[in-house]
């Protein structure tokens, strides 16, 4: 094995290691370390399980040695599906030599059946240019899952427990300014007016917090119906016709009159096209024209937004769909965003089955392409909706 | 009926909404009557000389929970028939359908709606 025979190492006083003591050194190595380690040969047939790796998978150190991995040691994705012999990355990494890894999607199954969600890295072992087997490290991850969980959940708890103040919050600001208490003057008037936009923002950034909590907790409700974009987008163009008019903006919807339906989420997918009209609108200039065209291409349908508007400076076009992200060119002219429109618009695309993509040049304008299959979304059983 | 003073029958734990919700009705020209628990709510219904147009609800509640309140509404013949708008700030489907399984005509997020637009929504049940 290369972990032996590649390394020429020494003792202190220039002596070399005798080859018995590196072997007993490597061997309290891979005892000792705390993931699990599983060395295979070329042909993906196990040649040493640590006791890491035993102890987890629940497995026979010395039983297993010569059997093939992928039988001995199956893995299951997310939803409990066993994954095919073909689509598991050892042969990929035994083929072409590239390491492989695997962050939270997979678990792997015990010799009981039970199973545990794992962190997984397989690389190649190389000898004089030829693959000779490869190395998988893995850990057992349920307890960072947890933790995950918890702080989704948090989350979930504390934008439920802040609406409770913004609701009175809101609602006096809203009997002050109506002059329901008495006259106000022209500059409390003005605070007041302050006080009452932060309030809505702070009430938007806690539902945009709820709802990434929710698809990121996995417990939102998908429940695809035969949708027609073209109309879905027409409906939200509706609900921002007072944001676009008050800018003189023009918008100019275009899709084909045989658009067809497709079976998504209509909820969901509402969700996304509001929040990038809003960005449209929201950072374009007045009197400049967005421009929406929906159409089929092949097995997908292609919606796509453009503006004539601020764009995105290229040096931070890789966070845009980062959590609280804001443009720089954009955060002191744009006083109400949350930076999390786009992170959620991402993620329902993703749990949709679909692609979002973008272009943009500062000073120019910004492009949104989504694409969603016309074969649809699958349903998904949960306990929440999105803006409940 | 614009004309007829109406009374709502308002049930909301939270002493400052409550509050906010009287005095806004109140400016609207209807009749309020405030409780800030499920208990108290159905000792007024029992002893209501007039039932009230319209009942405003609140989902949690300190001493139970709209669903259950709804319940003893819904199974009452006299009560049955006051139209109730939910205005809460948790509104999970389950919740939602029940409710309106239940006979809500109406399921509203609190921090979503101003109180004028809340107010005409009640109006529009009577």
């Amino acid at each position: 094995m290369p972990l032996i025979t590649q390394t020429q190492n020494s003792q202190p006083h220039g002596k070399p290691i005798e080859l018995k003591q590196k072997l007993a050194i490597d061997e309290a190595i891979i005892s000792s370390v705390g993931d699990g380690l599983i060395v295979t040969d070329k042909e993906g047939r196990i040649l040493l399980m640590n006791p890491a790796a035993t102890r987890m998978l629940k497995q026979d150190a010395k039983a297993v040695v010569g059997k093939d991995l992928i039988d001995t040691v199956p893995a299951a994705d997310k939803n409990g599906k066993i994954v095919p012999k073909e689509n598991r990355p050892l042969r990929t990494v035994l083929a072409t030599g590239q390491s492989f890894t695997n962050h939270a999607a997979n678990f792997y199954v015990r010799s009981d059946k039970s199973k545990f969600p794992a962190a997984i890295t397989t690389s190649p072992i190389i000898l004089n240019k030829e693959i000779i087997g490869s190395i998988i490290t893995f850990r057992d991850i349920t307890h960072e899952k947890e933790v995950d969980r918890m702080k989704t959940e948090f989350i979930s708890l504390a934008s439920h427990q802040l609406r409770t103040p913004l609701s009175a919050i809101r609602w006096f600001l809203e009997m002050l300014i109506n002059g329901d208490a008495g006259p106000v003057n022209k500059e409390q008037a003005k605070f007041l007016k302050n006080v009452n936009d932060s309030t809505l923002r702070m009430i938007t950034l806690v539902n945009d917090l709820l709802n990434i909590s929710r698809i990121e907790s996995g417990r939102i409700i998908i429940e695809p119906k035969p949708t027609h974009l073209g109309k879905l987008i027409e409906e939200v163009l509706e609900e921002v016709r007072l944001k676009y008019k008050s800018k003189n903006q023009k918008v100019v919807v275009s899709y084909h009159p045989n658009l067809p339906d497709i079976n998504v989420d209509p909820n969901l997918t509402r969700a996304v096209y509001l929040n990038l009209l809003n960005n449209a609108i929201k950072y374009s200039p007045e009197g400049s024209e967005i421009t929406i065209i929906i159409s089929k291409k092949g097995n997908e349908i292609i919606s796509q937004i453009s503006d004539n508007g601020f764009g995105i400076p290229k040096k931070e076009q890789y966070r845009v769909f980062q959590k609280f992200y804001r443009g720089s060119n954009i955060v002191k002219k744009v006083l109400d965003g949350t930076g999390l429109g786009l992170y959620l618009v991402k993620s329902i695309i993703e749990s949709s089955s679909g692609k979002i993509w973008f272009e943009s040049e500062e000073g120019k304008g910004t492009t949104f392409w989504i694409s969603l299959p016309t074969s649809g979304t699958a349903a998904k059983k949960g306990e929440v909706s999105i803006n409940s | 009926m614009a004309n007829k003073k109406l009374t709502i029958l308002v049930i909301e734990d939270e002493v400052l909404l409550l509050e906010a919700i009287s005095k806004k009705l109140k400016i609207n020209n209807c009749d309020v009557v405030s409780c800030s628990s499920g208990e108290q709510a159905l000792d007024y219904l029992k002893n209501l000389s007039r039932k009230p147009n319209a009942i405003w609800l609140d989902y949690y509640l300190g001493d139970s929970n709209g669903i259950e309140l709804m319940q003893k509404i819904h199974e009452n013949k006299t009560w049955s028939s006051i139209p109730v708008l939910v205005v809460s700030n948790s509104a999970s489907p389950e919740k939602v359908h029940k409710m309106l399984d239940l006979g809500v005509k109406k399921y509203l997020i609190k921090a979503e709606h101003r109180l004028d637009d809340l107010v005409n929504e009640i109006k529009d049940i009577t």
